[in-house]
């Protein structure tokens, strides 16, 4: 804010003057460098325009170019003679160079003139008027004087609404541009001194716009970056996450195989534990109190053995043999071999197999091993009875096995969780029964869903393409070695 | 009284096997490996044959290709804790598979079941 009283350039000599030029330019330059924000930035292009030290206007307003419209951003200024002589005042009094002032400015002492930026608010140009005045300056991108309210060189009147705003006929225009795109004009003016705009300030302002711009072109930039960079951070969690799901998959597999050694491992020993205590269970009189220690020991064996299938089983299913099967005849005979299972607790069992299915292309071991432990599951959720139906329909281009119970249904909570190893809800279940029919599906390139609604019954549904012949062939070819454990 | 030969590596599961078969009324040969089963096989003559798969020295598979070659009559029943063995289709030329259990009872009906065929 120029001095009211002080020459803005009192300097005789045009070195001397270069020199202050220079100094202004570089300390703007300096500030402009450090700010990354571009509120911040325009003030302070706007500090150093209207600063005593700086380029002396009075006032100073930046419009910026914005979806096709030149509005107004940020103005600075006293609002009135006495407004500005008391502001001078103070500056003088504190004998801070434009360097100070321009370090001086944060977030806290930006403040907004009001006089001014309720006139800065109003202007809004249309870029689609090539004749409008500042439009013109705007692309010719040449800094120009205002007097008497004609442009000069241009010698074109200022329009009516420009003039009007600013309250003045005399002012300084200068564009603020890149290479490649306007961006917007810088005015400045006198219009509390009514000091006398010199060539020589419009030659510096015309400089001044361009450090203006290439600071306020980095302020972009940076906020462009910053965008970039919260994308591809926000790509690179995802892809972590990703990872993150992988190595876990990697892991259950690894602890599945893991499992499955451990598993042929125990059963040998288990096998003689087990063995042995049948043995001397059967040895021991009725009445002796040890035949129920005993009795634990044996069905404490029973159920690891069990568990010990159930890996096994789990992790036999890498190898598929497909042949055609006859799906109605596979539930019947997997059904029949259950029937005491079935039978325990009084659940009743119906068919509703659909008469002449298509052939399957199957691993009958596999999907037998599948059926079976989705009907342990149904007659585990029905521990006092209830029906078992074991259903098929055709639904082009699929065969749909189901398997329905009126049992105790699966709690929504755990339904994500169902497919996972070692998930369990029953108290002696090993968690792999459903592991091992996904499975199978996934062998067979089948879907498999489920229905559950709690207290009324689960079903769950197995489709297998009919005529699969293209994947089974393709399968085939792939090298396929028994798996022997070394 | 018929007479089966057990193979099996694990000393403690030949001593099961041993007496939980005699209780069954069958004379018991042990052997823990497959060239020692396939001597005693040569000499004794076994009316059937428990086989181990998983052995040092000569596995199971190989001790049962060479038993059948010297002595096609004799039944022998694969006894594993290795239910993949049943995908190797070398298996497949045996006369029963169980999976090892502490119940000994699928593994004795099978040798009724494989010894009354043989007498036929």
């Amino acid at each position: 804010m120029a001095d009211l009283d002080t020459p803005q350039f009192p300097f005789s000599s045009s070195l001397e003057r270069r020199l202050e030029e220079l100094s202004i330019l570089y300390e703007v330059s300096c500030a402009l460098q450090k700010t990354l924000d571009e509120e911040r930035a325009l003030y302070t292009i706007l500090v150093g325009v209207t600063s005593g030290r700086g380029l002396g206007f009075n006032r100073a307003f930046v419009l910026l170019e914005e979806n096709e419209m030149l509005r107004g951003r940020l103005a600075i200024g006293p609002s009135s003679p006495e407004e500005a002589s008391r502001i001078w005042r103070k500056l003088r009094q504190k004998h801070q160079t434009l360097g100070e002032v321009l370090a001086s400015i944060n977030e806290q002492t930006i403040k907004k003139d009001f006089k001014v930026n309720a006139i800065v608010d109003r202007f809004q140009i249309a870029l689609s008027d090539p004749e409008h005045p500042l439009v013109r300056i705007l692309r010719s991108r040449q800094a120009c004087r205002c007097e008497n309210g004609v442009f000069q060189p241009m010698r074109c009147s200022a329009d009516s609404q420009t003039l009007e705003l600013l309250g003045v006929a005399d002012f300084a225009v200068a564009p603020l541009f890149m290479a490649d795109k306007e961006l917007g004009l810088l005015i400045a003016d006198n219009a509390i001194t009514h000091a006398p705009l010199e060539l020589n300030n419009l030659r510096l302002l015309q400089i001044y716009a361009q450090q203006a711009s290439a600071a306020l072109q980095n302020t972009r930039l940076y906020k462009d970056l910053a965008l970039q960079i919260s994308v591809c951070e926000s790509a690179n969690s995802t892809l972590r996450e990703t990872q993150a799901s992988r190595l876990q998959a990697e892991r259950l597999a690894t602890i599945g195989r893991m499992a499955a050694v451990l598993a042929h491992e125990i059963r040998t020993p288990l096998v003689s534990i087990g063995g042995f205590a049948r043995r001397v269970l059967r040895a021991t009189a009725a009445e002796d109190p040890r035949r129920e220690e005993l009795q634990i020991i044996v069905s404490e064996v029973a159920r690891l053995e069990r568990l010990i299938d159930q890996v096994m089983a789990s992790t036999r299913m890498i190898q598929t043999e497909y042949r055609p099967a006859d799906i109605n005849e596979l539930i019947r005979s997997v059904a029949a071999m259950l029937r005491a299972e079935i039978s325990k607790n009084g659940v009743r069992l119906a068919f509703e197999l659909q008469a002449g299915l298509p052939a399957i292309q199957a691993d009958e071991s596999q999907l037998r091993q599948a059926l079976t432990n989705l009907i342990m599951n149904s007659l585990d959720a029905m521990p006092s009875g209830g029906s078992l139906t074991l259903g098929t329909t055709v639904e082009e281009p699929f065969v749909r096995i189901s398997v329905s119970d009126t049992g105790a249904g699966i709690a929504q909570q755990d339904w994500g969780k169902l497919f996972t190893p070692f998930f369990t809800t029953k108290a002696e279940g090993t968690g792999l029964g459903l592991t091992v029919v996904n499975q199978v599906v996934e062998n067979h390139r089948g879907l498999l869903q489920f229905n559950s609604t709690p207290g009324q019954g689960t079903t769950f549904e197995i489709r297998l393409a009919i005529d699969p012949e293209e994947h089974v062939a393709s399968r085939r070819q792939q090298p396929s070695s028994p798996e022997l454990p070394s | 009284m018929k007479t089966v030969l057990v193979v099996d590596d694990d000393k403690s599961l030949r001593r099961l096997y041993k007496v939980e078969l005699e209780a069954e009324g069958y004379r018991v040969l042990t052997a823990e490996n497959g060239s020692e089963a396939r001597e005693l096989a040569a000499e004794e003559k076994p009316d059937a044959i428990v086989m181990d798969l998983r052995m040092p020295a000569m596995d199971g598979l190989e001790a049962m290709a060479r038993i059948l070659r010297d002595e096609k009559r004799i039944p022998i029943i694969l006894n594993t804790a290795y239910s993949s063995y049943q995908d190797n289709f070398l298996t497949w030329a045996a006369d029963g598979f169980v999976i090892k259990s502490a119940d000994l009872d699928p593994l004795k009906r099978k040798l009724r079941e494989v010894m009354a065929r043989a007498s036929y």
